[in-house]
């Protein structure tokens, strides 16, 4: 055989094996076959797993949701990832055809609920100055850790800020109200919006239910006040940011009484001069045992709130 | 988080043989256990930290650690060595870090026991040492899943420009465990600077030490680069009846020195 038919054998065989691996199994594994489920009268929830981030999950555990109003759709956060948000965008099209999406608000700055960013045209993102700037800070750092934590899904994505800034107490978008809180507890600044014809009220990461709250940028006392904000709202249902949608205000109570948990045990371990290892090795009660991921999330909230609770409990000691 | 059993586990040494022009030589060899974090450095950091004869693998040695690093500034690590007796020396090491050394406590007169937070720059294993005095190394640890650079990033205080006004100030927790051991945490604020950041000089904490009523040592710690901003370490010093004073001393690579006086209650609180 000579030396060039032989590159071309080579060639050939390279070509078909990496079309095998490309064409079966690559697509299967990294698609996230989102399915919308009708919440309220022309309102679509795209709920993801109560879990954290995955390689198999792609990052996928957080709900988002689209509206359907007279003159196009609004949509309410973007997921993990591009990919996330390229396929938000299709299941738009796909329950709405022709239909444009005329906004897009991310509830606040946590990579799971913005980094799907890039599937939206940016002229329509839009969120609070607070959550803009958090992007701007943090954004980076997120992206890469997401990387990490759920790899190939990421692809090409990087962190997109809204250009909008919003103030309005309300806004009006095709043809449909959408009231707008700017409240804070879970990060430094958290959106809400209320559909004003529905009912329907997008808490963000306020509300969880049925899966443990996440506390890396919280404010456990301005987080209670703001889930009380949440219960005077007149409306219809949540959708939580995690979990399903609830109908009467059980993911407020769940988030407030796990907030109340986590905060006096925390308190209770740092006053005692504990480790946060020590922390960390306490029993989690039977009426939190059931939420998803809560062992996990609870040894991470003992590292995001033990310095703060140092800094409160510790007492000062004065040099010789 | 990784709590181990407490069953001792000496693992069958592999004879580290030297083969070179022919000849096969043991010279510099000594029988090492496999190590069970499969780590590149284990050899390396076993010459380097646990000299003599003798190291084994020990599951007596608690290394309790959460193994996905939330935050590679501040990584909790709680040693307990109580199941061992006569210890000398506890030496913490990252293996992977560029610079692993943590810190050594040599627990003169207190529990073989100590909490602190380290820095890590990527995952790594986490590896404690534990030295009794029948000079046996008695090793264990962790391997930890972390994001990157924990160790190059410069200092939160180097947010502020006065963060020097605030170097030595000090909290602290003391409490009677037991009627003769004490539990003590401290945090002393200190940038802990690694060097490793752009433009800011190596600067930390290197030295602590406990001390009794009368000037007695009773835990001494040796910190290095790797220990995290505003340092925080939790010591369990023997203590006299009644209530007790203690003075911890600590001094820093530019020899600023800090003496702080503490009182252990006389009451039992657990």
């Amino acid at each position: 055989m000579t030396s060039v038919s032989r590159r071309t054998l080579l060639k050939l065989f390279a070509g078909a094996s990496t079309c095998a691996v490309c064409g079966n199994v690559h697509a299967n594994r990294l698609s996230y076959d989102l399915a919308a489920t009708e919440i309220a009268s022309g309102t679509w929830a795209v709920h993801g797993k109560t879990e954290y981030f995955t390689l198999e999950n792609g990052g996928n555990i957080v709900n988002v949701a689209f509206v359907e109003v007279p003159d196009g759709v609004v949509v309410i956060d973007t997921g993990p990832s591009k990919r996330y948000g390229e396929a938000l965008a299709a299941l738009i099209e796909k329950t709405l055809p022709g239909k444009p999406v005329l906004r897009v608000y991310n509830t606040h700055h946590h990579p799971d609920h913005f980094l799907g960013n890039q599937g939206f045209d940016r002229a329509v993102l839009a969120t609070s100055q607070g959550v803009i700037d958090n992007i701007a800070a943090e954004g980076d750092g997120f992206t890469d850790n997401m990387y990490r934590l759920v790899g190939d899904w990421m692809r090409g994505t990087s962190s997109v800020a809204p250009g909008k800034a919003l103030e309005a107490a309300s806004e009006d978008i095709g043809g449909r109200r959408f009231s707008l809180s700017y409240l804070n507890g879970h990060t430094s600044a958290d959106l809400v919006i209320r559909d004003d014809e529905t009912g329907v009220v997008f808490t963000g990461d306020l509300a969880f239910l049925n899966r443990a709250p996440t506390t890396p940028h919280a404010d456990i006392q301005a987080w209670q006040t703001s889930l009380a904000q949440l219960d005077q709202m007149d409306r219809e249902l949540f959708l939580p940011g995690h979990g399903k949608i609830d109908k009467s205000n059980e993911s407020l109570q769940q988030t407030s009484d796990y907030l109340d948990w986590l905060s006096s045990t925390i308190k209770q371990a740092a006053s005692r001069g504990y480790t946060m290892n020590e922390a960390m090795s306490t029993a989690i009660p039977a009426r939190f045992a059931s939420l998803d991921v809560v062992d996990q999330e609870y040894q991470r909230s003992v590292v995001h709130l033990y310095l703060q609770m140092e800094d409160e409990l510790m007492p000062i000691i004065e040099p010789k | 988080m990784v709590r181990l059993l407490s069953t001792s586990l000496v693992v069958a040494g592999l004879c580290l043989v030297n083969v070179s022009t022919g000849l096969v030589s043991t010279a510099s060899a000594r029988e090492l256990p496999a190590d069970p974090l499969n780590s590149v450095m284990w050899k390396n950091m076993a010459e380097r930290f646990f000299p003599g004869e003798h190291v084994v693998i020990d599951q007596r040695v608690i290394v309790d650690i959460p193994i996905e690093v939330e935050d590679q500034m501040q990584l909790p690590v709680t040693v307990d060595a109580t199941e061992l007796s006569d210890v000398i020396e506890i030496i913490a090491l990252a293996d992977l870090n560029p610079i692993p050394h943590i810190l050594t406590v040599r627990p003169l007169k207190a529990q073989p026991f100590i909490g602190f937070r380290v820095k890590v720059e990527q995952s790594t294993p986490i590896r404690v040492g534990v030295l009794t005095s029948d000079g046996v190394w008695h090793v264990n640890g962790v391997n930890v899943n972390a994001a990157g650079g924990g160790c190059t990033a410069p200092a939160n205080a180097h947010s502020n420009s006065q963060w020097y006004k605030t170097l030595g100030q000090a909290r602290a927790i003391t409490k009677r465990e037991t009627a003769d051991s004490a539990r003590l945490a401290m945090r002393l604020r200190h940038p802990m600077d690694t060097g490793l950041a752009p433009g800011i000089p190596v600067f930390y904490m290197n030295q602590l030490q406990v001390r009794s009523a009368t000037g007695e040592a009773l835990a001494d710690v040796e910190l290095f680069e790797p220990v995290s901003e505003n340092p925080t370490l939790t010591l369990k010093p023997l203590v006299e009846d009644g209530e007790s004073e203690l003075l911890v001393y600590a001094r820093d690579t530019e020899g600023n020195e800090f003496e702080y006086p503490l009182t252990v209650p006389a009451e039992v609180d657990n």
